[in-house]
């Protein structure tokens, strides 16, 4: 099982809570395009034995991409990657930039999976958000999706957002089961140093939710969800039966990535090593490099088997199903069990984790202290 | 051949924080070319970082110049540098007592402050020449006749003919060392009699060892000669003599009325105390110079390392800072919350803040500090007494009879607008008015008696924001005084707390205990329990916070497949713990310890 992520990183307008590499300013799009596509043709014989079993294009928002590029990409990357008939190919985008030709567009390039950045429901609260577009727009975006022919349509939320309260969070939920949407990934929001929201709250021109009142919401938010036919399947993601995100789940079962574009990551198994490594973040530095025909790669490091097995295990805890003790077994030789006994018995007594022939997995109570269960499996 | 006496001045430079006397000593040195211009580093004098930044003189040096003076004469002028704070008032008492003359520099723009005015009565003690001089005249806000006003009035000397200056620009510099020329008199001793040499100041060097800096007030003294310390009675073999140059020149002799330094592989500087006097084993003389005090800590805290593995590096760092300062002291203790660390005692605030500074940055330790305390005296019930530097260690109330604590005589001057506030202040910290006096139209003395204790918190703070910086203060150490003291304790989840437990007041025990509670309650993180805080006295329960649980502690974020971010904040996560101390069941931050020291 490996992937393959495409980063585009330009957006109509920055949110004022990102801290992911992304352009206000389009002005390089072409040169980007290119680049990306002179990449592509840089990996295309180092991954001429590798099978990519998902994609997944994201941002920055990928449908700002003028009209035709999206679908040169994808045929060009069908073109030179060996990339799996049944591949689950997942496509960011914003409800403001989500046109009919555009979605039509991905539908023929191939594109399977629509992820649609809604993030709330309330009007309001998406203007304190810097965010570009309103509910109806989103709403428009889903009619719209479903149109051209996507079903597999996920809807990204945020929960512990200035000034949102319990009812706001509800009923963006409530929307999203009333449009029958079969996946939603709701992460909380967290403050990153250097955005315009970590300022404005600095200043005490915003202000976060109490910690227990964010708490409240999330719990709300899983009770809601759980008795409208989704399943929890890792700490912040909801998928109906047979919608899970295929591209994702990889990530937390450690698996192979290759990431091409603008400050993309990778993790692949060179000669034997596990190794990762990402490229760069600097725009002039990727399109250069690329033009000069080298790979913009940066933060090459071998990872050493044990924290291979952290790795595993930190990712692999953040599934409800936990990690299975056969694939853990399979790829190190030894049984997670075994190998981590000391932290396992702390945490079973901390009551939040639990054992069974199968798998090794957090409890509801571990889920909501991961990083406290993480850090006993990383100091033992 | 030695140098002719007579043309030896020796002095110091008594001046406020600011009032310019490292700019003009620098001036001096410049005018009379013992440092090349080129080489001239602002304020050399100064040499320690910590001094530079703070703008104060933590350790004295001394410097030798040459000046060719109006009558034609060359002249050796030795200035003795003195530390400039209240807490080393004993070592400015004995650079003074090195010395014939004072320069007294008093900023054109502020007049005299309070304690300019402790270091020219240590002067006038010492019988000193003293040589007012007006510093900062280039400035426009200067009001020179205002400052020789305050000169007359207040400490009742003639200033009509000081000379006015600006040691930033040099304007008129050459005029102070005319004076020092003229006025200060010539240095007596005789150097055939048996030695005599004054210990000022000492400094530790990797190579020499510990040096003794000396002013020779009787006899002369050679490399090969056996000295002897008269008060400690240690003996060394004098390896080199030298003087300032102001790096160190060797010379073949020290004569009667010359400064320099001694070097005869001692040690350390505790070995070396400022006020001791130096002698021949072979030709003694009969009694030391008088004035000799032995140094004793007034403030303890205890110091100890954020991480505990540092223990170690903090007692060698430990050991290195006594090499140059005698007048701290340490020993190992341990807290059931810290670990293992040290009861360091210091001769006041600003010792103690300036060492803990050095530490930090010259050690690259990172520390946490338990708030500071004095000595208390404890009698006991079967008449014995007790000395407690450490609340922790005080007795069971069942055990004491009664308990004293040392008392200071507070002398502030300020501005009479800021009278009515800082009166407030010092009542609410407990003082003991004695007097007020009106030293001119817009300056005022206040004189309380107060408890050590309670200017050794945040005392000093409160003078300054409620004068808006005006107010100064320096204070006297008195004696005991009977006084209503409890063991304020603290409790985390039922958990004593020992590391936080403090010495106070019955009547503040109760504010005290909530200020801190409260502050504690915002300093603790949450954890998976419900934290209780709560404040004790005795076994009475005084006031009580809770920290609540924390509901969630994951990283609900989508970073995709850039992993490292989620392991930089699991190693984050993993660092915070490393700095937490445990006490009981509870994680506690260690800059906890430190920020319930400043409550307001």
């Amino acid at each position: 099982m490996a992937g393959l992520y495409i980063h585009i990183p330009f957006c109509r307008k920055k949110c004022r809570y990102c801290d992911f590499v992304s352009f206000a300013d389009s002005s390089r799009e072409d040169l980007y395009y290119l680049a990306l596509i002179s990449e592509m043709r840089l990996y295309a014989p180092l991954m001429k034995d590798k099978r990519f079993d998902t994609v997944f294009i994201g941002g920055g928002t990928p449908t700002v991409l003028s009209e035709g590029k999206l679908g040169h990409l994808l045929s060009e990357l069908k073109n030179r990657f060996d990339i799996a008939p049944d591949a689950e190919i997942t496509c960011e985008a914003n409800p403001e930039s989500a046109s009919e030709e555009k979605l039509r567009e991905l539908i023929e390039a191939g594109v399977n999976r629509l992820s649609i950045g809604l993030q709330s429901a309330s009007d309001a609260l998406l203007r304190r958000l810097g965010r570009v577009h309103t509910k109806a727009d989103f709403m428009k975006a889903v009619n719209t999706a479903r149109k051209v022919g996507f079903t597999n349509i996920n809807a990204d939320v945020m929960h512990a957002l200035p000034g949102q309260k319990r009812e706001d969070y509800m009923d963006t939920l409530r929307l999203l089961v009333s449009l029958g949407i079969p996946h939603i990934s709701s992460y909380s929001l967290i403050l990153e140093e250097g955005t315009p929201l970590f300022d404005d709250v600095n200043a005490g021109r915003e202000t976060l939710p109490d910690p227990d009142d964010a708490a409240d919401m999330q719990d709300d938010g899983i009770a809601f969800l759980e008795e409208n036919g989704f399943a929890r399947y890792e700490i912040s993601n909801f998928a109906k039966p047979g919608f899970e995100c295929r591209h994702n789940l990889n990530y937390w079962d450690n698996g192979e990535y290759l990431g091409l574009g603008l400050n993309s990551h990778s993790a692949l198994r060179l000669k034997g090593d596990w190794t990762r490594f990402n490229n760069t973040e600097n725009l002039s530095e990727y399109i250069n490099e690329v033009g000069e025909g080298k790979l913009p790669v940066r933060n090459t490091q071998k990872i050493e088997k044990q924290e291979e097995m952290f790795e595993t295990v930190m990712l692999g805890l953040r599934k409800i199903n936990g990690i299975s003790r056969s694939e853990f077994q399979a790829r190190f030789n030894v049984d997670p069990v075994t190998e981590y006994a000391p932290a396992i018995a702390e945490l079973e007594l901390d009551g939040m984790i639990e054992v069974t022939e199968e798998s090794l997995r957090l409890n509801r109570r571990g889920l909501d202290f991961q990083n406290e269960a993480l850090l006993k499996f990383m100091d033992q | 051949m030695a140098f002719p006496k007579e043309l030896i001045r020796n002095f110091s430079i008594i001046a406020h924080i600011d009032h310019g006397k490292s700019t003009l000593a620098d001036r001096l040195m410049q005018l009379t070319q013992t440092v090349a211009d080129r080489d001239m580093e602002e304020q050399l004098l100064d040499s320690m970082d910590i001094e530079r930044e703070r703008g104060i003189t933590i350790k004295s040096t001394a410097v030798r110049m040459f000046y060719t003076a109006r009558d034609g004469k060359t002249y050796m002028l030795n200035l003795i540098d003195t530390p400039g704070h209240v807490d080393f008032t004993y070592e400015v008492s004995r650079a003074l007592a090195a010395c014939e003359g004072a320069v007294l520099v008093v900023d054109a723009t502020q007049g005299i402050e309070a304690q300019t005015l402790a270091n020219v009565y240590l002067a006038l003690d010492n019988e000193l020449e003293i040589i007012p001089v007006i510093n900062k005249i280039d400035l426009v806000s200067a009001d020179p006749d205002n400052a020789i006003r305050e000169i007359e009035d207040i400490i009742g000397l003639p200033a009509e003919d000081a000379p006015r200056v600006s040691a930033k620009t040099g304007l008129n510099v050459e005029e102070v060392l005319e004076c020092i020329v003229t006025d200060v008199p010539a240095p007596k001793g005789d150097p055939e009699a048996p030695l005599k040499a004054l210990i000022f100041d000492s400094f530790y060097d990797n190579y020499k060892g510990a040096l003794s800096y000396v002013r020779v007030m009787d006899g002369t003294v050679r490399p090969g000669d056996r000295i002897r310390f008269m008060h400690s009675g240690n003996e060394f073999d004098v390896t080199e003599v030298g003087v300032f140059d102001p790096g160190w020149l060797p010379v073949k002799e020290l004569t009667a009325g010359e400064v320099g330094y001694i070097s005869a592989s001692i040690k350390s500087v505790a070995e070396t105390k400022v006020g001791d006097t130096i002698t021949l084993a072979g030709n003694p003389a009969k009694e030391p110079l008088h004035g000799y005090k032995q140094a004793n800590p007034m403030v303890f805290c205890g110091i100890y390392p954020a991480d505990g593995a540092d223990y170690e590096a903090l007692k060698e760092a430990l050991d290195k800072l006594i090499l140059n300062d005698a007048s701290i002291s340490y020993e190992p203790e341990t807290s059931q919350a810290l670990g293992y660390g040290f009861r360091c005692g210091f001769l006041g605030l600003l010792h103690m803040e300036i060492a803990e500074e050095r530490l930090e940055r010259e050690f690259d330790l990172d520390l946490v500090t338990t708030a500071p305390s004095v000595i208390y005296r404890v009698k006991m019930m079967d008449g014995s007494i007790r000395m407690i530097d450490n609340p922790s260690n005080l007795p069971s109330p069942m055990e004491i009879e009664c308990m004293e604590e040392p008392m200071v005589m507070a002398n502030i001057m300020t501005p009479p607008e800021f009278v009515g506030s800082i009166m407030e202040l010092c009542q609410d910290k407990r003082g003991v008015f004695l007097d007020m006096t009106y030293l001119e139209e817009n300056r005022v003395k206040l004189q309380y008696r107060m408890p050590l204790n309670e200017i050794i918190f945040d005392f000093f703070d409160g003078l300054k924001s409620r004068s808006r910086g005006y107010a100064s203060f320096d204070y006297e150490l008195g004696d005991y005084e009977q006084s209503d003291l409890v063991k304020l304790d603290f409790l985390l989840n039922g958990d004593m707390c020992d590391a936080l437990s403090t010495i106070v007041h019955r009547d503040k025990a109760y504010a005290k205990g909530r200020a801190v509670a409260e502050k504690l309650q915002e300093v603790i993180p949450r954890q998976q329990f419900e934290i209780p805080i709560q404040a004790a006295i005795g076994g009475k329960i005084i006031a009580r916070e809770t920290v609540r649980a924390v509901r969630k502690d994951v990283l609900a974020k989508c970073y995709g497949g850039d992993i490292t971010r989620k392991k930089k904040l699991l190693e984050k996560q993993k660092e915070g713990k490393k700095r937490m101390r445990q006490v009981g069941t509870v994680s506690v931050p260690s800059d906890a310890f430190m920020s319930v020291l400043r409550i307001n």
